[in-house]
């Protein structure tokens, strides 16, 4: 009995083998993992240089020097961002207002006043954001802000929210219920906020979703064959006349598209992780993204780190749905070419919906969502469970993960019963 | 090893591909001949599990073919009509493949292809891509992988399609050889395959048997008589428009030709022994001579 469960697993691995030769063996395929390297290659180098710095002089660069000098410059206003570093930045901000390369027309004079406020941009930006309106940016805005004020910095966070929630530019988005639930979530964010140098982090978040995007579409084109092209090669009636052909062959190729799937997408998002750290460093993984212009606005009280970790386990998720179910046509439609489709369909359809307003919470809920999930995190897409209210991320992970679970035995089923006529 | 069919009934939409066959299989060779869209291939793929009866049950031994699962394909080996492969494996590789899939022992399975591939004479091959391969091989590969399991039940379909004729002998001796100790059930459109190896063989004509016995039997059951007679070659044309004609030869003389006919129909012809062409001819008519179907 022992021995007959070894000699199965030893089966399956053969065949798993061979299932993942199929795959890699065919030219096309080939092609398609050097425009996956080509790719990974130029977002890499976009993201990197995203990061810029502006030396004394006023010139920009770019590359490994430039971050670390940029990460000096920051970090001097490491730390909680508390009254007394605001105020800081309020005065260094006036002192450099009132000094000739800012007030000069020449516009590498202004750069060079740039260079020295680029140390507390970040900073700069919150006030800027506290300051303002909840819907506006004014990018001069800390020039008007007075000393008295800054105090309030934490205050007009929460104090923006609930002017916007109660005016009528929100009235019949939210039930009381979700205003209270985003008042709250406010509410509850540690401040100070502790800051420091955290460029890396956001040009690799930044970037991520059109990697991930580009991820799905080029394997879709490694995973859409692997059920189809026993048809297409007519292999197929060797096949299902096989002993295992309707059952352990079936699991192997599921196992085989899980694979490549999982070892393609860890592959190249740790790749990317690795380069853009080593490049632009990891600093800033305990930093609120409220303290980012991107994350200033969201209800998701969570640092770049796990922001991270929501981006690349999200995109891993829908990774594996968006080429499950890409799978599930192979098998259905005997087609490699419809299947490598479904990619295309659920990843770009849903921008086309994205300005009708009733679409939103449905939009909110697609699974192109869990690749954009700096976007999820940034939206106020919330759902109302009786009395209870959540956002899109947490329902995006449980309804995709459920949905892919429950995809594995439809595709199994679906290709053990296939009729050859 | 018993396979029976029980009523056996494929239906396509309106299309009955097979109609109600009750027949009872075991040891030998079996040659199913048929033109066309007889249900030949529709009833060995359904013997194959790919495709489900509409009604009507096979047995194997007397238990369903469809119950049993994996345990009826474990003694199933199959080369199809149309055999596919994947075009950037090596011989070896596929063979590899195909056995996983059949669930051979890893330990027994270099050894078992070599042995084929020898006997198919492709020992030199193993290690050249299956794209690369000609018609020949590449038919005599799919032999092996049917094969490669040493199954009781071998299912060939066509096996001889687009061989040239000395690679269709070598085929016709290499399945003779194979057929001992199993069931073979072999369809060809070339009557004289059939005529050499089969033990028994079924006439089939629109998803049923017309008749099935041996070689010796089947030509008997034939009503009309064989003639041989050369002809004016003005006439040739009215001798095909009244009687099956077999075969026409342009002689010196005139047209040399091979019919079939209840009684005389010309003075000089001389009644010749039927063979199994002639009763294919008789009882498929003009279709008869349709590439699927050729004598």
């Amino acid at each position: 009995m022992y021995s007959c469960i070894i000699l199965v697993k030893r089966q399956v691995k053969i065949m798993l083998r061979y299932e993942i030769k199929k795959v890699f063996t065919k030219p096309l395929n080939k092609a398609v993992l050097l425009i996956l390297a080509l790719a990974l290659a130029a977002i890499t180098f976009f993201a990197a240089a995203s990061v810029e710095y502006v030396d004394a002089e006023g010139q920009s660069s770019c590359g490994i020097a430039a971050a670390r000098r940029l990460r000096e410059e920051k970090n001097g206003w490491k730390g909680d961002v508390t009254e007394q570093t605001l105020l800081k930045a309020l005065r260094e901000n006036i002192r450099i207002n009132d000094s000739e390369e800012y007030l000069s027309k020449d516009f590498q004079e202004n750069n060079k006043a740039y260079s020295k406020k680029q140390g507390f941009s970040d900073i700069r930006n919150m006030i800027n954001l506290a300051f303002g309106g909840f819907q506006e940016y004014d990018y001069y805005k800390i020039d008007s802000v007075k000393e008295t004020e800054v105090r309030k910095f934490y205050e007009n966070r929460i104090h923006n929210l609930k002017e916007w929630l109660y005016s009528g530019e929100a009235a019949g988005l939210f039930t009381d219920e979700k205003k209270d639930f985003l008042i709250r979530q406010y509410e509850s964010l540690e401040t100070p906020f502790y800051y420091e140098y955290a460029d890396g982090w956001k040009a690799l978040l930044e970037y991520a979703t059109p990697l991930i995007a580009l991820l799905i579409l080029i394997t879709g084109f490694l995973v859409s064959g692997i059920f189809s092209d026993e048809f297409q090669f007519n292999a197929d009636a060797v096949y299902f006349s096989s002993k295992l052909g309707r059952n352990k062959g079936v699991i192997s190729k599921i196992e085989a598209g899980f694979l490549i799937i999982s070892v393609v997408y860890w592959t190249v998002m740790l790749l990317y992780s690795l380069i853009l750290f080593f490049i632009l460093g990891a600093d800033g993984a305990d930093c609120a993204i409220q303290t980012g212009m991107a994350g200033w606005k969201s209800f998701y009280n969570i640092t770049y780190f796990q922001e991270y970790l929501l981006t690349v386990f999200g995109g891993y998720l829908g990774s594996l749905f968006i080429l499950t179910l890409s799978m599930l046509a192979s098998a259905k439609l005997r087609s490699a070419l419809l299947a490598v489709t479904i990619p295309f369909i659920l990843l770009f359809l849903p921008s086309f919906f994205n300005g009708i307003l009733p679409l939103l919470n449905l939009l909110g809920l697609l699974p192109d969502r869990l690749i954009r999930i700096s976007e999820a995190i940034s939206y106020f897409n919330l759902y109302q469970i009786g009395g209870t209210v959540v956002g899109a991320i947490p329902i995006l992970f449980t309804l995709y993960l459920i949905l892919y679970c429950l995809l594995l035995p439809v595709l199994y089923r679906t290709y053990r019963k296939a009729e050859i006529r | 090893m018993e396979l029976k069919f029980n009523d056996l009934t494929k239906q396509f939409g309106s299309l009955t591909a097979v109609d109600h066959l009750s027949l009872t299989m075991s040891k030998g060779v079996y040659g199913l001949l048929g033109v066309n869209g007889a249900g030949k291939t529709t009833l060995m793929r359904i013997i194959c599990t790919l495709l489900k009866p509409t009604g009507g049950t096979i047995t194997c031994n007397g238990q369903d073919i469809f119950t049993m699962d994996a345990e009826y394909r474990k003694l199933l080996g199959y080369l199809p009509q149309d055999f596919g492969f994947y075009p950037e494996f090596t011989v070896g590789d596929y063979l590899s493949y195909i056995a996983s899939i059949k669930g051979i022992r890893p330990a027994v399975v270099k050894k078992r292809s070599r042995e084929l591939l020898e006997q198919v004479g492709l020992s030199k091959s193993e290690h050249q891509k299956m794209k690369k391969l000609s018609g020949g091989m590449k038919r005599r590969v799919g032999i092996v992988q049917a094969m490669l399991n040493n199954p009781r039940i071998l299912i060939l379909d066509e096996p001889t399609a687009g061989l040239d004729p000395s690679e269709r002998l070598r085929f016709r001796n290499l399945i003779s050889q194979l057929s001992a100790d199993r069931l073979v059930l072999l369809s060809t459109h070339i009557v004289s395959d059939i005529e050499y190896i089969a033990n028994e063989i079924w006439l089939m004509k629109e998803g049923q048997l017309v008749q099935k016995g041996t070689c010796g039997e089947i030509i008997r059951t034939m009503p009309e008589k064989v003639w041989c007679c050369v002809v004016d070659k003005s006439m040739a044309e009215a001798f095909t428009a009244k009687y099956g004609v077999v075969n026409m030869k342009s002689e010196a003389q005139g047209v040399e030709l091979r019919m079939i006919s209840a009684g005389k129909p010309t003075e000089n012809a001389v009644c010749v022994e039927p063979s199994l062409e002639d009763v294919f001819l008789y009882y498929f008519g003009e279709k008869a001579g349709e590439n699927n179907a050729s004598v």
